[in-house]
């Protein structure tokens, strides 16, 4: 590292440059796991279900990206497909499995686990197990002073900030957001109001699928295609949506910052497989004093 | 127990056993192809019995199904050529599917329904530990394993035909720090073959004047290696020496290539890069990667262009003749045990074993080989590639056969 044998000046301007490495680094894979909780936090908070097929809806996503690029598209191309594609199958599976769940929220939970299944070893089958790499619309990275960031990583934090700031006006500020949370809040009252929660919930959950879509599609790059792809991200929003509290929209993003600054910024301090496991210990610690979730206090 | 409907008379677990009995179906159709069985061509009341056991099903699949083909081109040759001992050989395939317990089940079968004479299989060193006592100790039988491992397997009637840790480290570090520099990082996945051929890497590493950074062990689904990139740009490592297994290999490599380590002159090599992992990434992320194996596509050797080709049009597809999914350690091992039954006339497990001690072929993937004496393990050529454009090159060829400095 040399800082031994080096002025001042130059150790201050390193230790700068490793603390932007730092943020950026923590940023980018923060900014990756809100992508991808976003859409199970919709689907949870909105709907009172745990969509356990979320990971293999962002496989799908991914599929979709490989598969265009494959067939020698442009992968741009798959990326917008991604979420029209996932949207679709959303709806389907909402329209011909889920909507039997509405009134058994574990029995949705297996349901949406064995769709997960179905789907996760179909692509397995179809890629044949194999680890294959999906070219990004951006390559390389561009320097900032002698650091080199990922100019595709760079792309992932702006558009998870569009995604989140368009997500969020949405539901806050328009007609459609009002009805989806006076669904969420009181259905019986909502329908007594003359509003179809049968097509809010429809709509609901094909959004949160095409969110996930979108997330596959736009981190398949990072982390090349493979069957197993949603399984570790699962687990992961999972967490974030227990830790930020289900029933808001900004809580499981929160949720998704957190988990992603842990995951990401423990293996600095500590050693990675430790890192792993403090990652849960941390976040079973926090839902222990906060139970409703981060921002419970907040809102009760 | 050869009769258990008569046991059953007396017996209080009847009832169970007869669901077993009526269910047993549901486990045929629940494995599905997985197990199967390729009688020889020409009628023999008496063939020998071959047992494979692979992972045709599940994350290795793609290194299983290539393990399976090769043995039945084998066998399918040996048998056209009169088969061994005026024998024909009967292949039996037991499908592993990634998962021990399954395996062990399934390895079962191979052992006490098909009563094989040998058993060749096994890719992970969790499968093999795992299946070879049901192979070895309780089921008598002689047991080959094909893979490239950590070493250290020394029960007696286990023989292995996949390169060790020296044989993939004394001629590769030395060429590594002429053509990478002294400063190692060991990034690695936390189970035993990294830390038993990092444990080895270092003794020669540092016996060759080069010094080892960092070591670090993630979990083995862990996808997102900032940290570590970090670690290795600011420590001025000259060369990675990486074990990090699919799928955070993948990740990890383009982080690698993105924060610049090769453009400034690193060295990025992975000792289990063969043809299969040249898709995981694009090419100009692991341009300069070297690997060191017993066969590449690309080496120049007559017999083994042959066999690849043989190979490629009998099983087109993505399934590949390589040497990182055990494929050409699955061919040496059939082959070696071809001629220790010539030799030994019988095929009982102790006159094999005894024959098959001293085996050796002329030919095959990569060259000849051969069984060292007492040490259950193999000698073979060894070679360095390195990757261009998204291909192998070979840049370096052992002179002569390796020893795998064993048990």
């Amino acid at each position: 590292m040399g800082v031994r044998y080096v002025s001042r000046g130059r150790g201050a301007r390193e230790a700068l440059e490793g603390i932007t490495s730092i943020a950026f680094d923590l940023l980018s894979f923060s900014a990756i796991i809100v992508l991808v909780v976003m859409g199970l936090g919709i689907i949870a908070s909105m709907m009172g279900i745990f969509n356990f097929a979320h990971g293999e809806f962002l496989l799908l996503g991914a599929y979709t990206v490989y598969l265009t690029s494959a067939l020698g598209y442009p992968v741009w191309l798959g990326m917008l497909l991604a979420p029209l594609a996932v949207a679709l199958v959303g709806f389907l599976l909402e329209r011909g499995v889920i909507r039997f769940f509405y009134t058994d929220p574990v029995v949705a939970m297996l349901g949406t686990y064995a769709i997960g299944l179905v789907i996760r070893e179909s692509v397995r089958g179809l890629i044949g197990g194999l680890y294959l790499s999906v070219p990004e619309p951006l390559v390389g990275s561009f320097s900032l002073g002698a650091i080199a960031v990922s100019k595709w990583r760079g792309m992932i934090i702006l558009v998870t900030a569009a995604v989140m700031t368009g997500a969020w006006l949405l539901l806050t500020r328009t007609r459609l957001g009002l009805q989806i949370r006076a669904a969420l809040e009181n259905p019986a009252l909502a329908r007594a109001s003359g509003l179809s929660t049968t097509r809010i919930y429809a709509l609901t959950f094909t959004g949160g699928a095409a969110l996930a879509g979108l997330a596959g599609g736009l981190v398949v790059p990072i982390f090349s295609m493979f069957a197993d792809l949603g399984v570790r991200f699962l687990i992961q929003s999972f967490l974030a949506v227990l830790l930020g509290g289900v029933g808001t929209f900004e809580g499981p993003a929160l949720g998704a910052a957190v988990i992603g600054v842990l995951s990401a910024g423990l293996p600095w301090v500590t050693s990675p497989v430790l890192a792993d496991v403090l990652v849960f210990v941390i976040a079973i610690v926090i839902v222990k004093f906060r139970p409703g979730g981060l921002l419970s206090r907040g809102r009760s | 127990m050869r009769n258990p409907d008569r046991t059953a008379v007396f017996n209080p677990v009847s009832s169970r056993r007869s669901f077993l009995k009526n269910t047993l179906w549901m486990g045929a159709v629940a494995t599905g192809s997985g197990s199967f069985i390729i009688p020889p061509a020409w009628g023999q009341s008496n063939p020998i019995k071959v047992g494979i056991a692979t992972d045709l099903t599940g994350p290795i699949g793609f290194a299983g199904n290539a393990n399976a083909n090769v043995a039945k081109m084998v066998v399918a040759d040996i048998n056209a050529k009169g088969g061994i001992l005026g024998r024909s050989l009967q292949l039996f395939v037991e499908d592993t599917a990634s998962n021990e317990s399954v395996a062990v089940n399934n390895v079962r079968k191979l052992i006490q329904r098909d009563r094989v004479d040998v058993v060749f299989g096994g890719i992970t060193s969790s499968m093999r530990n795992a299946i070879k006592d049901v192979i070895v100790t309780r089921g008598k039988t002689l047991y080959i394993y094909p893979q490239l491992y950590e070493g250290q397997e020394c029960t007696p009637f286990i023989y292995c035909t996949g390169p060790t840790p020296a044989q993939q480290c004394d001629d590769f570090i030395p060429w590594l720090i002429k053509n990478g520099g002294k400063r190692f990082a060991l990034p690695s996945a936390n189970y035993v073959w990294p830390k038993l051929l990092n444990k080895y890497a270092r003794k020669v590493i540092e016996g060759n004047g080069g010094e080892v950074v960092f070591e670090e062990y993630y979990p083995l689904d862990q996808i997102e290696y900032s940290a570590t990139v970090n670690k290795i740009m600011t420590g001025n490592v000259n060369v990675v020496f990486n074990t990090v297994i699919p799928p955070g290999v993948g990740p990890f490599v383009k982080q690698l290539y993105e924060a610049g380590f090769t453009k400034k002159g690193g060295r990025l090599s992975c000792v289990y890069y063969d043809e299969n992992t040249l898709n995981i990434n694009a090419a100009h992320e692991f341009e300069g990667l070297a690997s060191c194996l017993d066969y590449f596509r690309a080496i120049d050797d007559p017999f083994s262009a042959q066999l690849a080709a043989e190979y490629e049009k009998r099983y087109p597809g993505t399934v590949l003749f390589t040497a990182g999914s055990a494929a050409t350690g699955m061919y040496r091992g059939l082959k070696l045990w071809e001629v220790a039954v010539k030799k030994a006339k019988k095929v009982d497990r102790e006159t094999v074993a005894g024959a098959l001690d001293s085996a050796r072929i002329d030919q095959g993937p990569g060259g000849p080989a051969e069984m060292v004496p007492g040490k259950r393990h193999c000698k073979m050529n060894m070679y360095i590639a390195v990757a261009k454009n998204g291909k192998y090159e070979v840049v370096g060829r052992s002179k002569g056969l390796v020893d795998p400095k064993e048990c």
